[in-house]
This record gives structure tokens, sequence and C-alpha cells, in this order.
């Protein structure tokens, strides 16, 4: 398949089973809101070696957060509820709890609640006060900035983690002009998010390593300077390789994704640099989640 | 379907017990079965058919019309369902109720929602005594569900309140809050003597700086509370008629007590509540 010159392999993305959830972080002024989002979302890039994957999905008006002020909507991914639970316990205690004039919400609700201000709460030492609004309760902790005001749990929800799409370049710069706009255009989708920095991953991995202790170790048949070393998958004409790994809370989220993130990067065409879009797979033995360009693309 | 309606035939001499008058009691009753329910009136007992003109086909909607305050113990216990009443609803109304939801075109008497742990309990009129209270040999009051009283609320109210929120739009009584063990109490108009008298924990917010803040409250000074914009903001955005709770602000006076009884609780003078209001 070819869109405006780009080749599409007719490959799969192959992505794996995840718990989620979203918080909804409040503060005095988007700018102090997005301080505690970047904060919470920093080192969350991959589950690998973060603990959790996380990134921000949008930003939410006043008259779409519990308190009426500029927010920021964010979703958190990890491998298994426990993992999760202790991700969110320890992000939002330390980078949002810490952020002046901050509060943190539920940003999805399920039958399967996590701990959320039920876990902060203690850092009032006794202080701490629980309010149930409309059936919802909250945490009010008191600290120096004021109060730090926490909802009570958080809805974990199924999701999916790791589908994504190569993209194969001239150079880095060329790449990487592209992808800044297939994350835009992904920023769009409603429950979807990229958490690797600006969305874009430099060194996509391969499972296992030639050294034991290393889990996930460069793919080297996407490495431009590998090429007359390994079996390569690159043509001659490609100097560069940048992955957008998707994280969504549903199929749906992540197959609109892919679309909305390869359309925009076949946007750009040979003549910007960009030559070929594929996918990351292992075969089908990593994940049961399988995302053929091809289908997405018709 | 049509709300089951209770019209009185003639004024009760004394009190009356309709504990036994609620959706659930009712849901699956004929019209016919519902008449022949025997009622406590004062010493003596009677039937619904003889007591009042029945009609209506839903259960789970029932309408009392010229209620008076004879009436006791209406919708007692309830947990689904919906009761609306024209008059004065009685004493105990809605106490130990779990669910549902009773609308009261009117006023109700003391011990309006004593004890109870859910739903919603709207007068838009004035309350008696001990809104959301402990009734007597009872460690604690309402511990769950949302009471708002339109006009005037008696004293004690809310005393050993555990959970839930109690809204007065009007003035309340004495020692409004007492021995609260937790739980929000909102007064829009002003407290009298004793606001919060050997409180706890929990949450008096009043729209009014009350004559005299009892000596065992410490003043915190004056605060933006951000739990106040959550609170006006739900409360708004959940009923429609509580819209002008947006032009209130996070900013309050707050005061800690009563420390009198070790408690932690909180009283919270909305600031310029009251010019809000008017303008």
């Amino acid at each position: 398949m070819k869109i405006n010159g780009v080749t599409v392999d007719n490959t799969f993305a192959e992505a794996f089973a995840m718990k989620a959830t979203r918080l909804v972080i409040t503060a005095m002024t988007l700018k102090w809101a997005y301080r505690a989002a970047n904060s919470l979302t920093g080192f969350a890039s991959s589950v690998i070696a973060c603990g959790c994957e996380a990134d921000i999905e949008r930003e939410l008006g006043p008259g779409e957060t519990p308190d009426g002020r500029p927010g920021i909507a964010v979703i958190m991914f990890a491998m298994s509820r426990k993992q999760l639970m202790d991700q969110v316990r320890r992000r939002v205690g330390q980078s949002v709890m810490t952020t002046a004039t901050s509060a943190c919400f539920a940003g999805s609700r399920s039958d399967d609640m996590i701990p959320l201000g039920r876990s902060l709460r203690y850092f009032g030492d006794g202080f701490q006060i629980s309010k149930t609004v409309d059936g919802i309760r909250y945490w009010r902790i008191p600290v120096m900035h004021g109060e730090f005001l926490c909802e009570e749990s958080t809805g974990m929800v199924p999701a999916i983690g790791g589908g994504n799409f190569l993209v194969m370049a001239k150079t880095s710069r060329h790449g990487i002009t592209a992808c800044e706009q297939a994350v835009r255009a992904i920023r769009a989708v409603r429950g979807a998010v990229t958490t690797f920095p600006g969305g874009i991953v430099g060194s996509g991995s391969k499972v296992g390593s030639k050294y034991r202790f290393v889990p996930a170790s460069t793919n080297e048949v996407f490495c431009p300077t590998l090429k007359g070393l390994v079996p390569t998958q690159l043509t001659e004409e490609v100097g560069s390789v940048l992955e957008i790994v998707i994280d969504g809370l549903n199929e749906k989220a992540i197959r609109e994704a892919i679309r909305a993130g390869v359309h925009a990067v076949c946007r750009f065409g040979p003549k910007k640099g960009i030559f070929r879009v594929s996918a990351g797979n292992y075969g089908g033995k990593l994940g049961p989640y399988h995302f053929h360009l091809w289908d997405i693309l018709k | 379907m049509s709300d089951v309606t209770f019209e009185l035939r003639r004024q009760p001499e004394t009190w009356l017990d309709l504990s036994a008058l609620t959706p659930d009691k009712l849901h699956g009753h004929t019209l016919t079965a519902i008449k022949a329910i025997r009622l406590r009136c004062g010493r003596r007992a009677g039937n619904v058919g003889d007591l009042f003109q029945v009609s209506g086909d839903d259960p789970l909607s029932l309408r009392f019309v010229d209620a008076c305050r004879s009436f006791v113990r209406l919708g007692h216990g309830m947990t689904r369902g919906r009761i609306r009443v024209n008059g004065h609803a009685g004493h105990y109304l809605g106490q130990d109720m779990r669910g549902g939801q009773i609308t009261v075109r009117g006023s109700a008497g003391n011990w309006l929602g004593a004890g109870m742990s859910g739903g919603s309990i709207e007068i838009s009129g004035d309350a008696g005594d001990f809104i959301g209270a402990a009734v007597a040999g009872a460690m604690h009051g309402m511990t769950g569900g949302n009471i708002v009283v339109g006009g005037n609320a008696g004293k004690r109210a809310a005393d050993r309140m555990r959970r839930g929120t109690i809204l007065v739009l009007g003035d309340a009584g004495d020692f409004a809050g007492s021995r609260m063990i937790a739980g929000t109490l909102l007064i829009l108009g002003l407290a009298r003597t004793g606001v919060g008298y050997g409180m706890r924990r929990g949450t008096i917010v009043l729209g009014r700086m009350p004559a005299h803040v009892p000596v065992t409250f410490n003043d915190c000074g004056r605060l933006k509370m951000e739990f106040l914009r959550l609170l006006f903001k739900q409360t708004a955005d959940s009923r429609k008629r509580f819209g002008y709770f947006r032009e209130f602000g996070p900013e309050a006076r707050r005061f800690a007590g009563d420390i009198a009884a070790g408690g932690q609780g909180e009283i919270l003078v909305l600031l310029n509540a009251s010019r809000r209001r008017s303008a």
C-alpha cells in the first residue's frame, strides 16, 4: 500500500493487555496544572524500567473539572493492578501533592476502584478531613499551601499498551518533523496517549539481549548504522527510524490513533524525506492485540 | 402508571403513624390490599381506606395531599422510590431512610431525617428541631444522604450527625451542629447561639457570621478553601435550582473546635456570601 508515495508495509503492530486509570489534575492556573502533570508523567515512558507508562491526554476547561479550575487529564498504564496502585500512590504523592495549589480527582470510574486519596490521606497526620459530595468521597489533606484535595479512589480499567508504528525517513530531522505532526494528530484522539518523550521513541527495542541481565535491547534490524552488519529491514535511502508507541484505553482508541498518526506522517511524502511506514511485532508471541496497518488505513 | 395518592378524609385527632406506607412496603400490593393496611392512630388502629381516599397504581411513587402535623414516621426506613407531600409532613419524616427521595411542598416537624443513611429529603418550607440528629438512645444521627430545608430549621440541627449533608437555606435555631461527629451542615441564613457546641469533627458552613462564635473555637483566619469551590460547583451542577451556588467563592473564615470536646471540627463562615447572594 502507498499513501502519498509513502510505502506502508503489510504488517501489524503487536500490543498487550495493561491496566489503566485516568486522573484529573487541577490547579490555580493551567500552568501549574501542567507542572503537576508533567512531573507525574516524567520518567514514565516504558514499563520496562519506569514502573508505569503515563502521559497527558488533554487539557480540561474549568467546566470539565470537579472543582471548576483548569485541569489536565492524564492516563497511567501498568502491567498489573498492584503495580498501578503503587505507581498512583507514589506519583500523585510526590508529584501532584507537592505542586502548589494542585488537586487530584478520578478521571475514570469502574467497578474496580483503586486507592487515590485513600492511601495519601495519611500525609495529613490525623488532621485530614473526609468529605462526601454527591456520593463521591474526597479527602482534604492540610498542607502548607492550604489544602490538598484528592478524591478517595479512581477507576481502574483494562487497557492496551504497545500499539505502534515505525517511520523510516531520510534523516532524523525529516523523521522527527513528520513524527511531531503525528503526535499532534494522536493527541486529538480521546483515550490514547504516547508515553515516550515528545511521543516519539528514538531507540525502539526488541525483547531480550545477548546479555542475560538486560530485558530489552536495541532493535538492530532497524538501526541505520548497522545496515552493513546485520540482516537489515532498511533500504539504502533510509537514514533514520523513529517509532511512535501508543497506549490506549481500548482497541478503538489505538486504531484511531494509528490511523491519524500514519496519515499525518504520510502527508510529508518521499520529497520531504519520509519513505516507509511499518510496525513492530514479535510474530504474534508478545500480545493478543494485533493492529494490521492495511486494515486500519483502508 | 400514576402515583398512588393518599388524600385525608378528615384530620386525625391524634398522631398517625405512616411508617407502613413506603414504596418498599407497598410494592406489589393492589389498591385493595393497600386500603386494608392497618395504621396506628394514637392508641387505636384503622384501615388506610378509612383514613384516606386512595387512588393510583404505582406504589413506587406515593403522593400525600393535604398532609397534616399529626403525621409521624412518614417514609420510615424507605430504600427506594419517591414520596411527595403537600402540606405539613409531620414528625420523624424519613427517619432511618436508606434510599429514595422525599419531597415536601410545605414544612416538616422535629427529627426530620433522624438516623437516615441514604437518599434525599427536600422541604420547601421550615423544619423543626433535631434535623438529621440522633434519636434518644442512638449514638449518632444521620450517616448519609442529603437533606435540604428551603426555610428555617429548628434547634440542634445535625446533632451527633456522622455523615451526609444538610443544607438550610434560611436560619437555624440554637446549637446547630451540636456534638457533630462528621458530615457537612450548611446554613445560608443566620445560626443562633451555640453553633457547633461539642462538635468533634465535621464541617459547618455559615452564610453569615453568627453574633457569637463559641469561645471554644479557635480562629484560623481568612483562607481560600478549595473544598468549598468543589462543594458549591457540585451542588450547583447536580441541582439546577441551586445554580446560585456558583456565585460563592472559596474564601472563608475558619474556626476550629470545639476544643472543649477535643474536637477537630470546623466552622467556615463564607466571606461576602450575603453580598454575592443579593447581587
